[in-house]
C-alpha cells in the first residue's frame, strides 16, 4: 500500500482521504467521497465535464492530481447551490431550457461561474461568454441556449446590491 | 379543445428534471454504484480479421484482486443482433474486426482490471479482411461471415454473402422516364462514420439478487429490448432479467443496443459480486454504433424546366463486422431518396454490406443525413445546370397535399412548401451571393426534407394520489429531449392540473408498462397519446364515483383548477382520490397507444422494414456562410431551421432539439469523421475526433410550423431526429454558391474546399 493521508478543502468542508499518489482529483471526488456531480468522460481534458473550481477557478479535475490540490479550496456543483437555494447561474439554466440531458451541465455552470467571478461588473458579450466555455463539449444543446444563459445570469448577478454581490 | 384554452400544453414550462440536472442530484448510470462493486473491463482485439491461434488467462486470473475472467470458452456462444444474429458476446476462433471483445475481468479496482486485460496473453493468424463496401460487393471479396447462411435474421431481410440486407422501391419504368427526359444527371456521394458524441460513456452495473434475478442499471433508451436480449445472452426467462435505467446523458440512437451490460451481468453472475463498467473513449470510438459510412448514387431525368421525371439510385451502406441496424438503415435511406418530391418512376436500391470495421448503429436520422446529402446536392447541381433557381426548383416538384408517397400511400398535412418559403424569406434568399467581405466569399443555400414518426407502441400507468399529485409511471426513459415533461404537459392539461404536479418515476421494467422505446422521433409523440388514453379512462372512473356520489350526470363533469365540476358542484381532484382509494382503490389508469400504419403499394416496396412512413414531418433548413478565399475555411453567419412541428408541444424544448441536432449535422459536415486506415482508427480520442465547440456553433434560427397531423397528440408530429438531417446538403449547397466548389465527399473540410479553388493546382 502506498497510499498517504490527504486533507482536501471541498465545498468549504475538510475531507480527509487516503489516496495513492497517481490518483486524479475526479477520481477522488467521484470515488471516494461520492460527489458524483462532477462528471466523467473522456479523461484526457478534452471534453470538460469534469470542471470544478480549484481556487475558485475552473479546472479539469480528470487531469488533475489530487495532491495538488493540497491546501486548496475546491468547489464542485454540490457546493454552488442546492435545490431550495439555487445560484442565479442554476435558474438561467433552467429558466432558459438551456438544460437537455445535463451530464455536461455542471461543468458548464461551473466554467460560467469562474468566468463571471474574472469580468464581475461587466455583462460579457456572446463572443466572449462562448469562449470561456469552449472548452467544455455539449452535445444536446447546441450551446445556445446555454449561452443565453450565462449572459442572463450575468445581468442578473450585476443588477444585486454590491455587498450581496460579494456574497455570491 | 381549441389552441386558446390550452393551458399546459404548448407552453414553454421548465423540464420537470431541470433541478436535479443543475445542482448535480442527478444520478446518470455513470454515477450508480452499489457496496462491495467490482469494476469490470474488456479484452479487444488488436486484428482487423484474424484467427485466434492461442488464448491464455492463466495469468491475469492469477493476479490479486482478479475476480473473475471470462472468454468466449465461458459463457454459451449466443448469438443475438437487431435484424441479423451475428454477433457474440466474445469473438469465437475468429475476430473480425478490430477493437472485438475476446475476454472480460472483474477485478476490485480499474488499476487492477486493466493490468489483468494486459496480462491475457493472445496469438493471432491473420485473414484476408475487407474494409471497403464497394470491394466487399466483389465476388473475389472475403466474407467477413463465412457461415452468414446460417444465421437467424428477421425474415424481411434479403441477405447474401457479405450484403447483410438489400431492399428496394420502385414504381413506374425508370428507363422510359430517362427516355423521355431533357437531361439526365448522375452523381456520386460519400459520406463517413460519425459518432453520436454523448457526453455520458455507455456505462452499467449488474447485480444478481437471492431470486436468481439479475438487476441491471443502465444508461439504454431501449429497457425493454434490453430486457429482452440480456435474457437470451443471459440464457434466462426474460422474467429474472430487470433493467432500470437512472439518469443518461445523451443517447442520439447510440444507446439502442446492448454495449456493456452483457460484460456486467456475466462478470457479476461469475464473481458473485455487483460489477460495474463503463466505456472510454477509445472504446466509445472503435466499438460502438456510429452512423455508417455511405456511398450514394443518384441519377435523376428531369423535364427543360425542371420538373422530376425519373430517379435511380443506390445506398450502399457500410455497416461493418456485425450488421445491427444497417440492413433497416439502408431501408429507410430510400424514402429519403425519393423525397420530399414527386417522381413518377422511381428505381431505389438499399444495400448494407458486411466488412472487417467496427459496428455501426442507429444515429439520430439513420439514413437521413446520407441520403439527403445526395438528394439535395444534386437538386442544386440541377437547378444550376437547367439555370433555375434552387428554391424555384424546389418549389416545382416538392409533395402537395393528397400526393402518393414512394409507397404509393397517401400523402397528408404535407406542409413542405411552407417550409422551404419560410426559410428562404428569412435567409434572404433574394440574394444568394452577397459580396465578398475581407478575402471572404460569401453565399447562400438550402436543403429540405422530410422523415416518419416512427410508431410501435406506448403505456402508461398514471393514477391521481390522495394529495391531489398525479403519477406517471412510463416505460420510455427521458433522453434529454425534455419529451417526457412534454407528454407530462398534455397529461396536466388534460387531468386539469399544473406540470408540478406530475411525478415520473425512473424507468424499472419490472414495474412499467411496455415502451417501444426513445428512439424514432416517437417519445413526446407516442407517450403523448398514452396520457391521453390514461386521462379519458381517468375522467370515466371519476366520473362514475362522482355522479354515484353527488348525483350529477356523468358527462356533465369537468376537470379543472386541480377539481371536478358539474355546475354547482366542485370536488377537488384530492378529495374525489381519497374517496376512491377509500372505496375502490384508487384512481388508476392504463393508457395506451399504437400508430397505425397507412394503406400503401406492397408491389412497390421490398424487403423494408418500414415500407411507409408514418405522421411524417417536414423540414427545410437554409444558411449564409461565408468562405476564406486561401484557406478554405467556413464559417456559418447564419442558420435558419423551418420544421413542421404539427404542435410545438413546449417550443423551448423544440428549439433545443433543433438547436442540437443542427450542432450534430455542422459537425458531420464539417469536421467528424472516425478515420479509419485499413481495419485501424486512426482518431480513437476526442482530440483528433472533432466534435463542434462553442466557438464552431452558430445561432441557430428555428420558425415552428404547426400544421397538425391526424395521429399526433393535439396534432404533434415527430420532431428529435430531423434536425440533424440538412445540415450536409445546405451547407454544401451554400458553399458551392460562395465559391463554386462541390465537395461531394463529407466532411467538407477546409482543404477539400481549398484544392477546389480556381487557380489552385488539384496537386
Amino acid at each position: 500500500m502506498t497510499r498517504q493521508e490527504l486533507d482536501l478543502s471541498i465545498n468549504g468542508e475538510c475531507h480527509r482521504v487516503m489516496i495513492e499518489p497517481h490518483w486524479s482529483l475526479l477520481q477522488v471526488l467521484r470515488r471516494e467521497l461520492g460527489l458524483t456531480g462532477t462528471k466523467e468522460n473522456c479523461l484526457e481534458a478534452e471534453c470538460g465535464v469534469c470542471t470544478v473550481l480549484l481556487d475558485g477557478k475552473a479546472v479539469n479535475s480528470c487531469i488533475l492530481l489530487a495532491e495538488q490540490c493540497r491546501g486548496r479550496s475546491v468547489v464542485t456543483i454540490e457546493g454552488l447551490g442546492d435545490p431550495e437555494h439555487l445560484h442565479p447561474l442554476q435558474i438561467a439554466f433552467i429558466e432558459h431550457g438551456a438544460v437537455q440531458c445535463g451530464y455536461c451541465i455542471p461543468a458548464m455552470i461551473l466554467t460560467a461561474k469562474s468566468f463571471l467571478d474574472e469580468v464581475r461588473g461587466h455583462v460579457p458579450t456572446e463572443d466572449e461568454v462562448r469562449e470561456a466555455l469552449s472548452g467544455t463539449l455539449c452535445r444536446c444543446t447546441g450551446y445556445q441556449k446555454i449561452v443565453d444563459a450565462v449572459i442572463a445570469a450575468a445581468r442578473r448577478m450585476n443588477s444585486w446590491p454590491q455587498e450581496d454581490r460579494r456574497a455570491s | 379543445m381549441s389552441v386558446l384554452e390550452r393551458r399546459v400544453a404548448g407552453k414553454r414550462l421548465n423540464r420537470l428534471d431541470a433541478v436535479g440536472k443543475v445542482t448535480g442530484k442527478h444520478v446518470y448510470a455513470a454515477d450508480f454504484a452499489l457496496p462491495g462493486m467490482l469494476v469490470g473491463k474488456v479484452l479487444r482485439s488488436s486484428e482487423a480479421h484474424a484467427r485466434i491461434r492461442r488464448l491464455d488467462v492463466a495469468r491475469a486470473l492469477a493476479l490479486p484482486g482478479v475476480r473473475a475472467v471470462l472468454t468466449a470458452r465461458d459463457v454459451p456462444q449466443i448469438r443475438f443482433g437487431t435484424a441479423i444474429k451475428d454477433r457474440t458476446m466474445f469473438a469465437d476462433d475468429e475476430v473480425r474486426f478490430r477493437g472485438e471483445a475476446i475476454a472480460a475481468v472483474a477485478a476490485v479496482d480499474l488499476d487492477t482490471a486493466e493490468a489483468a486485460v494486459r496480462a491475457i496473453e493472445i496469438e493471432y493468424e491473420k485473414l484476408p479482411a475487407v474494409f471497403d463496401p464497394e470491394q466487399a460487393l466483389l465476388a473475389a471479396a472475403p466474407l467477413v461471415h463465412g457461415g452468414w447462411s446460417g444465421y437467424q435474421a428477421l425474415p424481411v431481410f434479403d441477405r447474401e454473402g457479405n450484403i447483410s440486407g438489400r431492399s428496394s422501391i420502385a414504381s413506374g419504368d425508370v428507363e422510359a422516364g430517362f427516355a423521355r427526359s431533357y437531361r439526365v444527371y448522375e452523381h456520386r456521394f460519400a459520406t463517413q462514420h460519425v459518432h453520436p458524441g454523448y457526453t455520458e460513456p455507455r456505462a452499467a452495473v449488474a447485480s444478481w439478487d437471492g431470486n436468481g434475478d439479475v438487476i441491471v442499471w443502465t444508461n439504454t433508451q431501449l429497457p425493454f429490448d434490453m430486457k429482452n436480449m440480456l435474457a437470451e445472452v443471459l440464457d434466462l426467462p426474460a422474467a429474472k432479467v430487470r433493467v432500470i435505467v437512472p439518469g443518461i446523458g445523451g443517447g442520439f440512437g447510440g444507446k439502442l443496443r446492448v454495449g456493456v451490460e452483457h460484460y456486467a451481468a456475466w462478470l457479476a453472475r461469475r464473481s458473485r459480486r455487483p460489477v460495474k463498467m463503463m466505456t472510454t473513449s477509445e472504446e466509445e470510438l472503435t466499438d460502438a454504433y456510429p452512423r455508417q459510412p455511405t456511398v450514394v448514387t443518384l441519377k435523376t431525368g428531369v423535364t427543360k424546366d425542371g420538373r422530376l421525371l425519373a430517379r435511380q439510385g443506390r445506398v450502399l451502406l457500410d455497416c461493418g463486422a456485425f450488421a445491427n441496424s444497417g440492413p433497416a438503415t439502408a431501408a429507410i435511406a430510400l424514402q429519403v431518396l425519393a423525397g420530399p418530391y414527386r417522381t413518377p418512376d422511381l428505381l431505389l436500391e438499399g444495400l448494407a454490406v458486411y466488412t472487417n470495421k467496427g459496428s455501426t448503429g442507429s444515429f439520430r436520422a439513420p439514413a437521413g443525413p446520407m441520403a439527403n446529402f445526395a438528394v439535395e446536392s444534386q437538386m442544386d447541381m440541377i437547378a444550376d445546370d437547367l439555370g433555375i433557381d434552387p428554391l424555384e426548383l424546389r418549389l416545382r416538384n416538392v409533395y402537395r397535399e393528397g400526393d402518393k408517397g414512394p409507397a404509393g400511400e397517401t400523402l397528408a398535412s404535407v406542409s413542405i412548401e411552407e417550409c422551404l418559403r419560410k426559410a428562404a424569406g428569412a435567409i434572404g434568399w433574394n440574394e444568394r451571393r452577397p459580396a465578398c467581405e475581407n478575402g471572404r466569399r460569401r453565399g447562400k443555400g438550402i436543403a429540405c426534407s422530410w422523415w416518419l414518426t416512427t410508431g410501435g407502441s406506448s403505456g402508461v400507468y398514471v393514477r391521481i394520489n390522495p394529495d391531489g399529485t398525479v403519477t406517471l409511471v412510463s416505460g420510455a426513459v427521458e433522453l434529454g429531449s425534455g419529451a417526457i415533461t412534454g407528454a407530462a404537459q398534455i397529461l396536466a392539461e388534460e387531468l386539469g392540473v399544473e406540470l408540478a404536479d406530475i411525478n415520473v418515476t425512473e424507468v424499472d421494467t419490472h414495474a412499467a408498462p411496455f415502451d417501444y422505446g426513445a428512439q424514432g422521433s416517437r417519445t413526446a409523440f407516442s407517450v403523448g397519446n398514452a396520457c391521453l388514453a390514461a386521462a379519458k379512462d381517468l375522467r370515466r372512473q371519476i366520473g362514475e364515483l362522482v355522479s354515484a356520489q353527488c348525483n350529477v350526470p356523468a358527462d356533465s363533469i369537468r376537470l379543472e383548477g386541480k377539481s371536478v365540476v358539474s355546475g354547482q358542484m366542485r370536488m377537488t381532484l384530492a378529495e374525489v382520490a381519497s374517496l376512491s382509494q377509500r372505496s375502490g382503490g384508487g384512481l388508476i389508469s392504463h393508457g395506451t397507444a399504437i400508430q397505425p400504419m397507412p394503406a400503401f403499394d406492397p408491389d412497390r416496396v421490398k424487403h423494408h422494414p418500414l415500407p411507409a412512413w408514418t405522421s411524417h414531418s417536414f423540414h427545410a433548413h437554409a444558411v449564409d456562410l461565408s468562405v476564406d478565399e486561401i484557406t478554405g475555411d467556413v464559417s456559418i453567419n447564419r442558420y435558419v431551421v423551418a420544421q413542421d412541428v404539427g404542435f410545438a408541444i413546449n417550443p423551448t424544448y423544440i428549439e433545443g432539439q433543433i438547436e442540437g441536432g443542427v450542432a450534430q449535422g455542422i459537425g458531420q459536415t464539417l469536421s467528424e469523421e472516425i478515420v479509419y486506415q485499413g481495419g485501424r482508427v486512426m482518431n480513437a480520442n476526442l482530440t483528433d475526433y472533432k466534435m463542434p465547440t462553442t466557438m464552431d456553433m452558430p445561432r441557430v434560427e428555428s420558425i415552428l410550423i404547426e400544421k397538425p397531423s391526424v395521429n399526433g397528440p393535439y396534432g404533434a408530429k415527430g420532431v428529435g431526429e430531423p434536425p440533424c438531417i440538412q445540415p450536409p446538403a445546405a451547407i454544401a449547397n451554400a458553399i458551392a454558391a460562395a465559391t463554386g466548389v462541390r465537395v461531394q465527399a463529407l466532411p467538407i473540410t477546409a482543404e477539400k474546399i481549398a484544392l477546389g479553388m480556381p487557380g489552385r493546382d488539384a496537386d
